[in-house]
């Protein structure tokens, strides 16, 4: 395992080691972004595992494709005010449950292939939700400072994820196509992985329950 | 072509992160906005709150006062009188009693007297009937006829009327004033003075008493004072307040009277 896969777990690490040890200062959606971080984590772990002794860790990535995405939107779910939007949050983790499991059992099999037909979809979701949220922020403004404020930074997170992810793929494609060396693109996945969590990390030292409390009266 | 393609690549790839981190900044900086709106609107509200209270607090002491006034002139004044006209009318023979009955006769025609000039003061419909510098002369008199202090009433400039509403609170100023100055200071002379110039109008109250400094006054919590403040700005007057021990004190009114009273347009007074 080189460098840049263990560098990353080390931040996996700190992240949720800054999740647990604020846990009991957190709100619900930021409690909920905990316990993404170290599955994430266990899913980093068992992936070389898997790959090593079965040559495939198609599974790893289907099982964290779908829990990334019940995390991500459950956390949302407690983030938005408005009620529509919550409905459809949940229409949207059941009917892409369902997706899901149709999709390992028909199109992309569980055991062998990466669920690309639910992951482009989800990170869709991401995009408009985060934009959903930005907007909701500016219909609500809080009295403190935006850079204080955990919504912010978990938003921008989704939606830096969400964006680079199909700019990912692209030039992924592009790189196969071209037979262009693919260190670049390794380098890239794993510096949308750091920024990506790197933001996760401070929306979770930023989130304060007695702050949310405070600006919710 | 293939430095082509890693330049393209690179131009793509710093124009995408551009876009987002553009985004981002675009983001903040309309939240930002949001919140500073949000902010002078909240406070707009308060400022419009506290002055809708003033007016309340304001309206209900004046009814008070108004009622207080009724009460004096219709009854206590009233009693006094047949009082007056029972003594007149008793027979008491002796010439030592009859002259004690006499002296106390002037004594209740004095009272009665006085019993109407404050009845006078503490009606609002009286003050912005006569408007201020007439009500303040006739305060004045009031003043100096009782012995308490000495009093001088100066008018400065070309008299403009400023509108019921502020004649009302400007007297009601004064008698804040002047009450502190009877029970605090120890004043012999209070000096008034009205001054009317084109766009701005100052009302002065000055006396020669003790004085007092800033933390002696927040001490007995400045009651008068604040109270002062409050009924100034409901008008749209700044009141500054002068004081130093031994020194006596001065209490400054400075009203432009071309400024809206409420903002309110409906509002009688919405024009001072």
């Amino acid at each position: 395992m080189s460098i840049v896969p263990i560098s990353y777990c080390i931040l996996l690490i700190i992240v949720s080691g800054t999740g647990i040890v604020r846990y009991r200062k957190l709100t619900m959606p930021f409690r909920v972004l905990t316990w993404s971080v170290p599955t994430i984590l266990v899913y980093n772990i068992l992936s070389p595992i898997f790959s090593a002794r079965y040559k495939t860790n198609a599974p790893i990535l289907q099982l964290e494709c779908i829990t990334d995405f019940t995390f991500y939107l459950t956390a949302y779910y407690f983030l938005f005010k408005n009620k529509l939007i919550k409905k459809t949050i949940v229409t949207s983790l059941f009917i892409a449950f369902v997706f899901f499991c149709i999709n390992a059992v028909f199109f992309q099999p569980f055991l062998t292939k990466f669920p690309t037909y639910v992951y482009f979809p989800t990170q869709v979701l991401f995009a408009i939700f985060s934009l959903l949220l930005f907007k909701e922020m500016l219909m609500y403004p809080l009295k403190i400072n935006i850079i204080k404020q955990s919504t912010f930074w978990y938003n921008t997170a989704m939606l830096f994820y969400a964006t680079t992810m199909f700019f990912y793929f692209g030039l992924s494609n592009y790189f196969g196509d071209h037979n262009f060396h693919d260190l670049i693109i390794y380098y890239f996945w794993y510096f949308i992985l750091f920024v990506f969590h790197i933001l996760i990390g401070v929306s979770l030292l930023t989130d304060d329950k007695n702050i949310a409390d405070k600006n919710a009266r | 072509m293939h430095d082509e393609s890693i330049r393209v690549l690179a131009l793509l790839t710093t124009a995408f992160f551009a876009g987002i981190t553009g985004f981002i900044i675009y983001f903040v900086v309309l939240y930002r906005n949001r919140q500073l709106k949000n902010k002078q609107e909240q406070e707009q509200l308060q400022a419009e709150f506290r002055q809708e209270l003033l007016k309340a607090q304001i309206e209900m002491q004046e009814q008070t006062l108004n009622y207080i006034s009724g009460e004096i002139h219709d009854n206590i004044t009233q009693v006094l009188s047949f009082v007056k006209l029972n003594l007149k009318v008793a027979d008491y023979g002796n010439e030592v009693v009859k002259k004690k009955i006499e002296e106390s006769r002037e004594l209740i025609s004095q009272a009665i007297n006085d019993l109407r000039n404050l009845s006078k003061s503490l009606s609002f419909e009286h003050i912005t009937k006569l408007g201020l510098v007439k009500t303040l002369e006739i305060e004045v008199e009031r003043i100096n006829n009782s012995g308490l202090i000495q009093t001088n009433l100066l008018i400065q400039g070309e008299y403009y009327t400023l509108g019921e509403q502020r004649d009302l609170v400007l007297f009601r100023i004064f008698q804040e004033v002047l009450n502190n100055t009877l029970k605090h200071s120890g004043a012999k002379h209070l000096k008034i003075n009205l001054q009317y110039h084109p766009e701005l109008f100052n009302l002065t109250v000055q006396d020669d008493g003790l004085g007092f400094s800033a933390d002696s006054a927040a001490k007995y919590s400045g009651l008068g004072l604040n109270n002062i403040r409050t009924r100034a700005a409901l008008i749209g007057a700044a009141a500054v307040i002068e004081s130093s021990p031994g020194k006596g004190c001065c209490v400054i009114i400075t009203l432009n009277p071309f400024k809206r009273l409420y903002d309110d347009r409906n509002h009688s007074d919405s024009f001072g």
